[in-house]
């Protein structure tokens, strides 16, 4: 690698959970590095240069190579920071597969309705994407007790993989249970997860890098008032 | 993911789920024969599932599944960097450097999450629509041209490299369906003109023994892919092929075996091979 003195760059933006990822684990893993936050209404020349296909965060720049998209970020690090601080995925392929069937599962059917819910146009658009992100939550209680087998973490004794993916989520998951009124992880209908969402807070990193629910919360009503606006004219 | 949890060496017997039709299927097959791994093969019929894929795929019910020592593993690409991690000494499929390999990852993501799709939408769709899909075939399509031209794969003659890797097999399964799509529905998808690197690298590919092991025969295809077409178009009311009941695949296949799912299944199974590619 020509010129390699490590410097690493992450651009995001204090929003989303994807850069919420990687920011976990370079904290997690002590790495330092330079934080450039994006204003995705006026894209930086460096963001479209990094990330041209999709023009979207987090690219972490790495040596001056970019690196785009957060599941592959994660994976990056880990591989390329091994000796430094934990290791985040499993060392069992069968447990690594597990870790990542999750992710996509997270990625796909969770965050799908997700975003549909603060794009909708309409009120019907909005329940319907509601009630998705509801019911595709609740399997992640299972998720959660096939990945743990009866530990604290997704990773087991210690933060793992999935830890860091539904640990993103978190900020969002409290800031979406003010928007609709009701828990998004129900304790009643999912006591392993709200228990684990309850000890991932307690952590440093968490506590470091978690968004402010209150912000994210008038971030997401100033979305949804957007999108309805945008339907009505 | 369901299954006992057994200690799956490495001697432990490897079963597949899949179908004989679709791309995610062959991908886990050709992975398999490039790593020298014997497996067990049980065809889905994907209109009629059978208990077994039902229990071992409860979230997605999807083929393909493969079980290894009675744990299951859905989604292909989780499969393959599974078989890569399960197997490191058997002709890896991923590159050894950690940038290469966040490069492999994010095309094969590109494959399924854009380009995959881009192409299912010309298959199932017509007129405007239709036209709209292949101008985004063609961008996504341009994209790769330009990494294998002067980009991240620039000077190899396979994604891997010298030899074929997780993204060969992944674009490759499925690149097949071009073809196929282009003489079914009259759209040219891959010119050997505007794309003269990945029309080069695919014919290299399908000349691989163990990939023309495991890809179907051409007029399989077409045949399959003119009666889901046929039964779309159909249930959409469009003149189309046609326009003859949704019981019947297009006449020039009334004899062939196989392959002629019935209306209702007819969108499930465009799903599963429109957005493979």
């Amino acid at each position: 690698m020509a010129g390699g003195n490590g410097e690493l760059k992450l651009v995001g933006e204090w929003a989303s959970p994807f850069v919420t990822r990687v920011k976990l684990l370079l904290h997690i893993k002590g790495l330092s590095y330079e934080y450039v936050e994006e204003d995705l209404r006026n894209k930086s020349e460096l963001l479209l240069s990094s990330n041209p296909v999709h023009k979207s965060v987090p690219v972490l720049i790495h040596d001056g190579k970019p690196i785009c998209e957060s599941q592959i970020i994660l994976q990056y690090i880990d591989e390329v920071y091994a000796s430094t601080g934990p290791s985040l995925l499993p060392a069992d392929p069968y447990e690594r597969a597990v870790a990542r069937f999750w992710t996509a599962y997270i990625d796909d059917k969770i965050a799908t309705p997700w975003d549909r819910l603060f794009r909708a146009k309409t009120d019907e658009e909005r329940a319907e994407a509601m009630k998705q992100l509801f019911t595709a939550v609740e399997a992640l209680e299972g998720g959660f007790k096939e990945s743990s087998k009866g530990k604290d973490f997704f990773g087991g004794d210690s933060v793992g993989y999935l830890d860091i993916i539904v640990g993103s989520l978190v900020s969002w998951v409290k800031a979406t249970s003010v928007l609709a009124g009701a828990e998004l992880i129900n304790a009643a209908k999912m006591p392993l997860l709200a228990a684990w969402m309850e000890r991932f807070c307690e952590l440093d990193a968490a506590k470091a890098i978690l968004q402010d629910v209150d912000a994210l919360v008038e971030h997401g009503r100033m979305l949804m008032a957007k999108n309805a606006a945008r339907a009505s004219k | 993911m369901e299954g006992k949890e057994e200690n799956a060496s490495e001697a432990a017997p490897l079963k597949l789920l899949g179908s004989w039709a679709s791309s995610y299927t062959h991908r886990v097959q050709l992975a398999l024969r490039l790593k020298g791994l014997e497996f067990e093969y049980a065809e889905e019929d994907l209109a009629n599932k059978s208990d077994e894929l039902l229990r071992l795929n409860p979230v997605y019910k999807k083929v393909p599944v493969l079980v290894h020592g009675g744990r299951a593993l859905p989604e292909s690409v989780i499969i393959l960097q599974y078989l890569d991690d399960a197997w490191p000494e058997r002709r890896p499929l991923l590159p050894a450097d950690a940038f290469d390999r966040a490069l492999a990852r994010f095309w094969c993501h590109f494959a399924d999450d854009k380009l995959g799709p881009a192409v299912g939408a010309v298959f199932t769709s017509t007129g405007e629509e239709q036209e709209a899909a292949v101008r985004q075939v063609h961008e996504n399509l341009a994209l790769v041209e330009a990494e294998l031209r002067e980009g991240a794969f620039k000077g190899r003659r396979f994604f891997g490299g010298d030899e074929v890797g997780l993204l060969d097999v992944v674009l490759g399964c499925g690149s097949y369906w071009l073809a196929v799509f282009e003489e079914v529905t009259g759209v040219r998808l891959v010119d050997a003109d505007a794309f003269p690197l990945f029309h080069a690298w695919l014919r290299d590919f399908e000349a691989l023994d163990e990939v023309r092991e495991t890809i179907p025969a051409v007029d399989r295809l077409l045949e399959y892919a003119r009666g889901v077409r046929h039964m779309l178009l159909g249930l959409a009311g469009a003149g189309g092929a046609g326009g003859a009941g949704a019981d019947a695949p297009s006449s020039t296949a009334a004899d062939a075996p196989t392959a002629s799912p019935p209306p209702a299944a007819a969108t499930a199974t465009a799903a599963d091979i429109a957005v493979d590619i």
